[in-house]
């Protein structure tokens, strides 16, 4: 049986105070889909990191 | 460095967990979850249909009220100095049903919220049902000890829609002074503090200002929303022509860049950013979307209405009433859900279709019919000289937007 890791689909940071700007980060989408499978990888890994006593 | 669960809600496709630090929704995949630790969901027992919404938004906007006493010409709610407004009771019991259907933010909001004697109770009423309250203010009667009190907030964002006289100019009142004043008190409490700017066909010339202001207070974050025609501002004429709706998206990136900002595009922007063909699963994956309404958020209004965003959609039921909130949530918003099934060229053809979901279905309902593409749109704006046999509109100036209704 292979095991098949979970996987971040979407992020988004920070907290929207706005009737209506769940949209766009510019911010964010400068960078590419290579760099947003790199950080869903990233965000899979310290999600599933265990807690340091 | 690990990331801290805070919550979590189960998804047809698996879930979306809110993450404390960094603030974070991430959305999951089933498996993710299970990693989690996460109860398992029936949810889970068969295949995610791709266009099912939610099982309940993300956030909720929440207009407390339609009373503030600035009267900005282009008011969207039309708030006057005695407005309509939710009462504490009704507040509270709103914010309960929203947390028991997983609604992670609420954005509060009028009229101008501060001027509620009872906003902080509202908000701390939030924190202890386990949802963010999250403020926007134009910043007018805020003191030391407000701003203080402003630390119960996730996010507070102050309205600046120019610097100096150009707020003036844009928003009929000389309130500029106050937002200063307010960001500077709030910024001194939090480091969550931001600035809304509305982007008009007036205010657009001084956006560089506006982020120059947000670098120096060193704000956390510049969000440039679209000029809506309703309320007040359906009779301003102040729409982006259709060359500043071409330049927007690379302006908001040369903003970012030249001042080392954090900018923010409203959902209603959306046509204008994938008309430049960003990458669609970069895209996917930041959550940049067209308009959410009906899926990712919902509002309430200060008469109790719940509707799809605070600037269009019918009512689709009394949020005030127990119940009714995740009641319509489950079988209504049709005429926001069924968009991207049923669009109309040149949407339709569109390979950003699913992301865009066709536009800012406020702005399409003040020029006429809430289901058309957003006339706003650059593609769509093409679209309609060419099929008008009017030539190519590249470079702006001849493209005419439809009137809007008064």
């Amino acid at each position: 049986m292979i095991f098949r890791k979970g996987r971040v689909l979407r992020a988004t940071f920070g907290c929207n105070p706005n009737s209506s700007s769940l949209g766009v980060d510019v911010t964010f989408l400068l960078f590419g889909a290579i760099f947003a499978s790199a950080l869903a990888l990233m965000l899979g890994a310290l999600l599933r990191r265990p807690r340091t006593p | 460095m690990k990331l801290e669960v805070v919550r979590a809600r189960a998804e047809r496709f698996g879930g979306i967990v809110e993450v404390a630090r960094p603030r974070a929704l991430l959305h999951v995949d089933r498996e993710m979850m299970r990693e989690l630790g996460q109860p398992h969901s029936p949810l889970w027992d068969s295949a995610a249909p791709d266009d099912a919404p939610l099982v309940a938004p993300t956030e909720v906007h929440v207009v407390l009220s339609r009373r503030c006493a600035a009267g900005c010409t282009g008011c969207y709610v039309d708030a006057t100095p005695d407005g309509a407004a939710l009462s504490l009771d009704e507040a509270r019991r709103i914010l309960d049903e929203l947390a028991a259907m997983g609604v992670f933010h609420v954005a509060l909001g009028g009229g101008e919220a501060l001027e509620l004697d009872y906003l902080f109770e509202v908000a701390a009423h939030a924190r202890a049902v386990g949802i963010t309250p999250n403020l926007t203010t134009s910043g007018l009667g805020l003191g030391v000890r407000e701003a203080e009190r402003c630390r119960v907030f996730g996010q507070i964002n102050v309205s600046v829609d120019g610097v100096g006289d150009a707020y003036r100019r844009v928003r009929g009142f000389d309130g500029f002074r106050h937002a200063e004043r307010a960001l500077r008190l709030l910024r001194a409490v939090k480091p969550e503090v931001g600035v809304n700017c509305v982007v008009s066909r007036s205010s657009f010339d001084g956006l560089a200002e506006v982020a120059r202001l947000v670098r120096r207070m060193r704000l956390n974050e510049l969000e440039l929303l679209r000029f809506k025609p309703v309320g007040r501002g359906a009779r301003l004429g102040e729409e982006l022509t259709p060359d500043q709706g071409r330049r927007i998206y690379p302006l908001a990136r040369r903003l970012m860049l030249r001042h080392r900002i954090r900018v923010k595009l409203d959902c209603s922007f959306a046509p204008m950013v994938f008309w430049h063909r960003p990458s669609a699963r970069a895209a996917a994956f930041w959550g940049v979307q067209g308009c959410v309404a009906g899926d990712v958020l919902a509002a309430v209004a200060p008469e109790g209405h719940l509707t799809g965003c605070s600037f269009a959609g019918p009512p689709e039921a009394d949020a005030r009433v127990p119940g009714a909130a995740r009641a319509a949530w489950s079988e209504g918003f049709a005429s926001f859900r069924s968009f991207v099934r049923s669009a109309p060229e040149p949407c339709a053809s569109c390979e950003y279709l699913r992301l865009c979901r066709g536009g800012c279905r406020a702005v399409a309902e003040a020029h006429g019919a809430f289901s058309a593409p957003d006339p706003g749109c650059p593609r769509v704006q093409e679209w309609t000289a060419r099929t008008a046999g009017r030539g190519q509109v590249a470079g702006g100036g001849s493209f005419a937007l439809p009137v809007v209704r008064g």
